[in-house]
């Protein structure tokens, strides 16, 4: 019998192209846009740097320093050009930054001149973390121009010295020792976003159970001495595989498709059966969920507006639409209450930090308990309601 | 007896829906169970097939308890819903092959019981079109066929010609009423259609208002029913059933011949079942 419910699931499954629409087109969709959007958020390399206008009387030899060690940070594109009208520059020359200063800046503030000032413009939606940047690039650039007089003053070689801040460099400490993959858009979108359609697999089984309810084969079943409890395992099964098979799926298009779009690879240097554990335990927490969402639900429209809503709120809430660590402490805080975060979090334990099963037990623990409850409310709703 | 309730009682909240029911239904019978909207067939029904709890009473099917041999006596009977209630993206045979294994068929078993469903319903052409496609006809016949994969003793068939054509209703009445002939099977069927009922069934209960209202065979009331209007060209009217007291209605034409007393009109009676639900059941309109 056990053979036929399933072998009757999957038949509806494939022949259901709007859930297989959603349930393998959406989330490509979602991955190639968000790995290819978020590409710069992760990289060190600069696509597009900011243009930066220096302005002043003259431009004389101080400036051309100036100009040169701001260009050095590849964050800016440092010119200097007369500027008449600093709001034409930003809005029709689309410069991002307009910087005005005396053209013996460095003699004021060598002099503690109280006449002195330095300018920045820019468009009010500039980070205030590049404006601060800006800032400090300037300020440095002036601290090194005035110890360079200072030490050629003293006739002092300064080459080495100044040039000290070639030598510091950033080293990144990976979690396990030979695990270094380097966290990219794409080591974070194809979780994200394979966790997330892994959890619209409730359009499919709300669709199919409530029909069963609505159309009498439910009562037809209950008639023929078969318990609910086997119905419930046999939906189970199917969209197990269905969700491996988005697993698999999400994970070549990050290793093979995205990089023809000119997005990064998605690199899988985790172990193979912890993807599975995780896979499996985000697979059976979203069936579980949408098992209670189609026994609370009367219809199947009430069912897609009730788990899609959900799904959107657990995805914003879960890290899934903003990553999580552009996110204020208190809303990375409440992240460790939506099932997706728990999905998510221990994907990228194993994809990006290279994680053993220790660093994602809880998460695990957290996803087969949510299931449990889940399905054990659903059993109830549908015997009350049968 | 295929089928005796005794004292059943049920309801819902503090709404009575069927109120010390009394019911026997005789093997092999084709049995019509009528009712206006609201009056409880639904509930006997859902009762009689396991799927809600009664209140008291009891049922014993083939001899059987309910509440005790629910098992088996699934096993012997089969729910035909008033909804097609079965997979309308799957073919016919791919709805066949999961209720018949649901039922516990395999191989071979499997096939035949397939095999002989399609067959009584006339289903060969479609059996591999998804039964979407199907007509409102096609689509009740696949219900029944359904209906039939276990062979039942007992088949509960619920309003199984709703909104379908007379071509279609006509072919599945008789398939039905060849169920019967050939199988024995006790059959027990709701419906709206008292022509249907009138047509198909030996014998025929009212359920309305929690109670049966009448419970007779369908020969006996037809006889019932047997009278005769005659009104006359004074403005006299009289009614004689003519199966009980022919010597009456004789000697009352004799009568008028000798008064000189024209017949204006006589009314064959026969009143149909449905003039007889009205009457019983008042008329008045239903929720």
């Amino acid at each position: 019998m056990f053979k036929y419910l399933l072998k009757k699931e999957f038949t509806l499954i494939f022949r259901d192209l709007h859930a297989l629409m959603v349930l393998f087109i959406m989330p490509v969709i979602f991955i190639l846009i968000m790995s290819l959007a978020l590409k710069n958020s992760y990289s060190n390399s600069v696509d597009s740097p900011l243009k930066v206008a220096i302005t002043s009387t003259k431009n004389n030899k101080t400036i051309k320093v100036l100009i040169n060690e701001i260009s050095k940070n590849a964050l800016f594109e440092t010119n200097f050009i007369k500027v008449k009208n600093k709001k034409e520059q930003l809005y029709q020359k689309n410069y991002d930054f307009v910087v005005e200063l005396q053209s013996n800046f460095i003699e004021r503030i060598k002099l503690n001149d109280k006449n002195f000032k330095l300018n920045i413009y820019s468009k009010p939606d500039i980070q205030v973390q590049k404006i601060e940047l800006l800032k400090k690039l300037i300020t440095g650039a002036s601290s090194k121009i005035i110890l360079e007089d200072l030490l050629s003053q003293q006739k002092i070689k300064t080459k080495e010295v100044l040039d000290f801040e070639a030598k510091i460099k950033n080293q990144f400490i990976y979690k396990k020792e030979g695990f270094e993959v380097t966290p990219t858009s794409v080591q974070q979108s194809v979780p994200a976003w394979l966790v997330f359609s892994m959890f619209f697999i409730l359009i499919p089984i709300s669709n199919t159970f409530i029909n069963e309810k609505a159309f009498g084969t439910i009562d037809r079943i209950r008639s023929i001495n078969v318990s609910l409890f086997p119905i419930l395992i046999g939906k189970i099964i199917p969209y197990y595989f269905i969700n491996q098979i988005q697993v698999i799926f999400m994970i070549l298009v990050g290793v093979f498709i995205v990089p023809l779009l000119g997005g990064d690879s998605l690199e899988i240097k985790g172990n193979y059966f912890l993807i599975f554990i995780v896979s499996s335990s985000v697979s059976i927490a979203s069936i579980c969920f949408a098992l209670l969402i189609a026994n609370i639900s009367k219809t199947t429209e009430e069912a897609t507006t009730i788990g899609g809503v959900s799904n959107i709120i657990l995805a914003a809430l879960g890290g899934i639409m903003v990553p999580k660590f552009v996110m204020p402490q208190f809303m990375q805080d409440i992240t460790e209450y939506s099932p997706m975060a728990w999905g998510l979090q221990s994907f990228l334990e194993v994809f990006v930090r290279g994680g053993d099963f220790s660093d994602i037990s809880s998460y695990v623990y957290k996803m087969f308990s949510f299931a449990i409850i889940c399905l054990i409310l659903a059993y109830i709703l549908l015997k009350k309601r049968s | 007896m295929s089928i005796s309730i005794k004292n059943l009682k049920k309801s819902y909240k503090n709404h009575l829906v069927l109120d010390d029911l009394n019911l026997d239904i005789k093997e092999g019978s084709l049995f019509g169970l009528l009712g206006p909207n609201g009056a409880g067939k639904t509930t006997l029904v859902s009762i009689l097939n396991s799927l809600i709890p009664k209140d008291s009473g009891t049922i014993q099917i083939y001899g059987k308890d309910l509440d005790k041999d629910s098992a088996y006596i699934k096993s012997i009977c089969s729910f035909v819903p008033q909804t097609y209630a079965f997979y309308p993206k799957l073919t016919s045979f791919e709805n066949l092959e999961f209720f018949g294994a649901l039922y516990g068929l395999k191989g071979n078993e499997l096939k035949q019981r397939i095999n002989y469903c399609i067959e009584v319903t006339s289903l060969e052409k479609y059996i591999n079109r998804k039964a979407y496609t199907y007509s409102g006809g096609l689509k009740r016949r696949l219900n029944i066929a359904i209906g039939l994969l276990n062979d039942p003793k007992v088949l509960y068939l619920d309003e199984p010609t709703v909104g379908i054509d007379p071509q279609s209703r006509k072919y599945i009445l008789n398939v039905i009423k060849k169920i019967n002939e050939e199988k024995k099977t006790t059959i027990i069927y709701t419906s709206h259609y008292m022509e249907e009922v009138e047509y198909l069934c030996d014998e025929i209960a009212i359920l309305d208002r929690s109670k049966i209202i009448l419970q007779e065979k369908k020969d006996i009331l037809v006889e019932k029913n047997s009278n005769i209007e005659i009104k006359t060209t004074n403005g006299e009217s009289k009614k004689i059933n003519i199966k009980d007291s022919y010597e009456e209605f004789t000697s009352y034409i004799t009568d008028i011949k000798n008064k000189n007393i024209e017949i204006e009109n006589i009314n064959f009676g026969h009143k149909s079942l449905e003039d007889m639900f009205l009457s019983l059941t008042k008329q008045d309109l239903r929720d």
